[in-house]
């Protein structure tokens, strides 16, 4: 399957999804949302860090110094309370634009 | 919001872990990466590649990083600061040749900038409600020629000041010199008279006692009261309190000190700030009084004054004129109503206007006003050769630096990062040049003030803010601009080219930026030149002018009785005495009673002449009175007919000596000699024209209309006489011997003023003077910078190619050869700056005419000295490095890599 290039914006959303469930590190944020949208996207490696800390910045995920899976020392982001809310807000409103531009797509 | 601001802070705090922390996370990264395609079976080399591909380049992602965490701006500031001061450091020869080049730009540029704002832009201290006060100023038309004037009659005064209703305060003022003190210890000082709704105009509060009621100043004479200046108080009473109602002799008349002004509170003045003020109705009504001058307040024949207004605060400064106008035009008719010879309104269109407070930016701006504009102007060139310099010491230092730039835009630093580099370290090099220029202004306005303000007033530039603000503002942008154009060709270019490139190899380039560059400055040093070429001439000429006498061996006397009173016959016998004792004194080979002095005083009368309706309409004829001897006192030539002889006495029949140009203007196409003259009234009998006297300059030196007549004295007034001592040599060496033998004749408190002719004129010249001076200079630096801009270059280049003029030599060039290569180039340079410099002057040469005296602003001998000293200057600036690259040693250049 092609690959397709994130729309803008989407990024810190897939980002928050993806620390959603537990804290996670870089890379395995990056294959994770690799492996669940069946390596139809692709998060560009050099937007990904920046986008952390942007999203640090803002106070909606936070970060901790962990060991990894392989026994390494790894930064882990998770979610905070107000990610989870910016989370919620994004999501519902990602949900109505894409119904929406659904419609309009199958209008006959 | 908060968290942001804390996190920004903690990442400000903990830059260094967090960088660390930063580097950590993305080795993680890649490592993780690089497993990952292990276990897909790559091979560990290929894994590690295909990974850091992926990837992108650390460098910007931590970059991006770096600006999303938010410190970016402050961070990245600090950095290159720190990284533009390690550069500048490593490389003191090139950071002193761009700071000492912007420090002289900025210098000479802050200096003026300093006089221009004192001269025209800043209000007067203390001065309020500033953009609704008005200098007054008169025009009128005579033989269908306007003229402008300030000087008002104060009848006139308070005319405009009943009949407008435009404004909420008018006050009038003038200076004068007058004599302070009694006996030995008296001294001419400036004073001010003023009305005393003058000091309304100032936020200023007396620093003592108070100022004048409005009960002191009324006609016909005001209250002997006076206000010291703040410096006169300090200076003569030590500061003391005690100094309110103690009594101080002005002139001849005794004056009871009522208060002091605020410290540097000057008014408004032109020229030396006043040590005193007095009410404007005591000088014309006490001090003046005796002159004639009675009924002041009533007639129109004494302007001395000038008259400021302050606008109601909704009347426009176009309904102030209009208002003032009507007034003047109302003026106008009462005058004529005392004076029938008055010119009818139809012909004289009298219009008075609101001009602004600034003398120097008013209508009657003289030729010092001008030409500190045009030197404003030069300086800025100046600082454009300068910044043009720098930038072409910048551009040399990029090219040297390709490769290490290359290598970083390599690594994935943004080009903006690198600009906003290099912008730093250019900004860094612009504030030290400011810093640098600020010390250099500091002494060049030492030396523009001796050049064009005669005042003391101080005029430091780290005393003043402003023009403190000024060059900051400057530094910063000469800064930006020379940073910029090196800046964006370092951002340019093909990366892999620049990297596999040698050291030398393949860097020798031409930019043609940095040509473009040299060509401007040779073109402004071009113009410069040509501009002090043409000040210099305009000096000579104005120098060598024949004024219709001589300078050198004259010194003029006058005397002022202060109190002894004499009668008219008394005052004859002492001006005769007078004239007799100074012959006396061994080296005075002559010397004359006269009437009035040049460039002191001027006197003139109506004159009748048969068939002509007025004369006055014809121009304004300028009385002189003199001995026997004035004619070879002075050294003026008598044309045609007699000067005055010893014979015209008294009872003798009337007779006159006038000038060319008088004889020209009274009596077109007729001899003048014969002719009858009606001096002071029509029905004087006739006063005869013996003689025709060469044109003489005694009021200015290039527009003197030359309109004189002279009268014996002995048949005109001659109790009003004065000296006019001619000398064996310079006069300079008999101005102190001369007054004390005559101070030594003086009755009572009388006293004499003696002073070379050659001072009296000095005045004159300056503005020619200073004109000459400042463009010397300002072009003298602009061709050092050009000259420093060109050396630089041309060495830069030869450092570059000394592989390839090692191979030349190798191959068998000659000396000859090599200097004519390099030589050549730098030769070019300054053809075409020549070319196009004059190019630049013919077309402004429109504009600096009426600035010039006797020579023509396209003048061949400037514009051909000026080409020939670039070309020599070019030759030298770029021989200097072409020889030491003849010494090149071909072994050694061709191993060098």
């Amino acid at each position: 399957m092609d690959k397709l290039d994130l729309p803008q914006g989407t990024l810190d959303l897939l980002i928050l999804k993806a620390v959603s469930l537990k804290p996670e590190h870089g890379w395995a944020i990056s294959e994770r949302i690799h492996q669940v949208s069946r390596a139809t996207l692709q998060i560009p490696q050099g937007s990904l860090y920046p986008a952390l800390h942007r999203l640090e910045r803002r106070g909606w995920i936070k970060a901790t110094w962990g060991a990894s899976e392989n026994n390494r020392r790894a930064k882990y982001y998770e979610l905070t309370r107000t990610g989870r809310k910016q989370l919620d807000a994004e999501t519902d409103a990602w949900k109505r634009l894409t119904s929406a531009v659904g419609l309009v797509l199958e209008m006959a | 919001m908060i968290s942001d601001l804390l996190y920004r802070l903690r990442a400000l705090v903990r830059r260094g872990a967090m960088e660390r922390e930063l580097d950590d996370e993305l080795r993680f990264h890649l490592e993780r990466e690089t497993e990952k395609l292990i276990r897909m079976g790559m091979s560990r080399d290929d894994a590690t590649r295909q990974a850091r591909l992926a990837f992108g380049g650390v460098e910007r992602i931590k970059d991006d990083a770096r600006d999303a965490r938010g410190i970016a701006l402050l961070d990245t500031v600090a950095q290159d600061l720190r990284y533009a001061a390690r550069g500048l450091r490593a490389k003191p020869g090139f950071t002193t040749a761009v700071v000492l080049t912007l420090g002289l730009g900025l210098g000479a540029n802050a200096a003026m900038f300093g006089l221009v704002d004192r001269l025209m832009f800043r209000s007067p201290e203390y001065l309020r409600d500033v953009e609704r006060v008005h200098r007054v100023y008169l025009q009128f038309t005579t033989r269908d020629k306007e003229s402008t004037d300030n000087s008002f009659e104060y009848t006139r005064f308070l005319d405009l000041t009943r009949w407008t209703t435009s404004f909420d305060a008018t006050a009038a003022f003038a200076q004068r010199t007058l004599a302070i003190g009694s006996g030995e210890d008296a001294r001419e000082t400036p004073v001010g008279t003023v009305s005393a709704t003058y000091f309304n105009f100032f936020d200023a509060h007396p620093a003592l006692g108070r100022f004048f009621a409005a009960s002191e100043d009324t006609t016909p004479a005001g209250a002997p009261v006076v206000i010291l200046s703040y410096g006169f108080w300090q200076a003569r009473y030590a500061g003391s309190p005690a100094v309110l109602g103690k009594t101080i002799q002005i002139d001849r008349t005794t004056f009871t000190i009522i208060g002091v002004a605020p410290e540097d509170f000057a008014g408004i003045t032109d020229a030396a700030p006043p040590a005193m003020w007095i009410p404007i109705t005591t000088f014309a009504g006490v001090v003046h009084a005796g002159e004639s001058q009675h009924s002041y307040y009533k007639n129109y024949n004494w302007g001395w004054l000038q008259m400021l207004v302050r606008r109601k605060p909704h009347v426009s400064v176009v309904q102030a004129t209009a208002d003032l106008t009507n007034a003047y035009r109302r003026s106008v008719v009462a005058e004529a109503a005392l004076d029938h010879s008055t010119p009818h309104l139809e012909s004289s269109r009298p219009r008075a206007l609101a001009g602004p407070v600034q003398f120097q930016r008013g209508p009657l701006a003289g030729r010092d006003g001008r030409i500190i504009t045009w030197v404003s102007g030069v300086s800025l060139i100046v600082l454009l050769i300068a910044c043009a310099n720098v930038a072409n010491l910048m551009l040399a230092r990029a090219l040297r630096r390709r490769r290490e730039i290359a290598l970083r835009i390599a690594l994935g630093v943004r080009r903006s990062r690198l600009l906003a580099q290099l912008l730093t370290e250019s900004i860094l090099l612009g504030s030290l040049g400011g810093v640098a220029g600020i010390v250099i202004a500091e002494g060049g306005s030492r030396i523009l003030k001796s050049v064009f303000l005669r005042d003391e007033a101080s005029l430091g530039v780290v005393t003043d803010w402003r023009t403190l603000g000024f060059c900051a503002a400057v530094a910063l942008t000469a800064g930006v601009l020379t940073g910029l154009a090196p800046a964006l060709q370092a951002g340019r270019g093909d990366v892999a080219l620049a990297l596999k490139s040698g050291a030398r190899e393949g860097t020798y380039q031409r930019s043609r930026l940095r040509a473009a560059l040299l060509v401007l400055q040779g073109t402004l040093a071009v113009v410069l030149l040509v501009g002090a070429g043409l000040f210099v001439r305009s000096l000579r000429n104005v120098r060598a002018l024949r004024i219709g006498y001589d300078v050198d061996p004259v010194l003029v006397v006058y005397h002022q009785l202060r109190g002894t009173s004499l009668t008219n016959e008394q005052q004859a016998v002492l001006a005769r005495r007078l004239e007799e004792r100074v012959r006396a004194i061994p080296g005075v080979e002559t010397a004359t009673r006269s009437l009035t002095l040049p460039f002191w005083d001027s006197w003139s009368v109506g004159l009748y002449v048969a068939g002509i309706d007025s004369v006055r309409r014809l121009g304004r004829f300028s009385l002189q009175g003199g001995s026997p001897t004035f004619f070879r006192a002075m050294g003026t030539r008598v044309v045609r007919g007699r000067g005055i002889t010893a014979e015209d006495t008294k009872n003798a029949p009337p007779v006159m000596v006038v000038s060319e140009a008088m004889a020209r203007t009274l009596w077109p196409g007729r001899d003048a000699i014969g002719q009858c003259i009606r001096v002071g009234a029509d029905t004087m009998p006739c006063t005869t024209v013996v003689g025709i006297a060469e044109n003489i300059k005694a009021r200015s030196l290039t527009e003197d209309t030359g309109l004189d007549y002279y009268l014996p004295i002995e048949q005109f007034h001659p109790e009003n006489a004065n000296l006019i001592v001619r000398v064996h040599g310079d006069a300079r060496d008999y101005v102190e011997t001369v007054r004390r033998t005559l101070q030594a004749e003086m009755p009572g408190n009388a006293y004499v003023t003696t002073n070379a002719m050659r001072e009296v004129i000095g005045p004159q010249e300056r503005s020619w003077q200073s004109g000459a001076t400042m463009f010397v200079a300002f072009s003298a630096l602009a061709l050092v910078l050009a000259a420093i801009g060109l050396y630089g270059v041309i060495a830069f280049d030869v450092a570059q190619r000394t592989q390839e003029l090692g191979v030349r030599i190798a191959l068998g060039a000659q000396v000859g050869d090599v200097l004519r290569l390099i030589v050549g180039a730098g030769l070019r340079f300054a053809v075409v700056g020549v070319a196009v410099g004059i190019a630049i002057a013919l077309l402004a040469s429109r504009f600096v005419t009426p600035l010039l005296f006797g020579v023509s602003a396209r003048d061949p001998v400037v514009f051909g000295a000026v080409g020939v000293v670039l070309v020599v200057v070019a030759t030298v600036a770029s021989g200097i490095p072409a020889w030491r690259a003849t010494r090149v040693d071909p072994n050694t250049a061709l191993r060098a890599e």
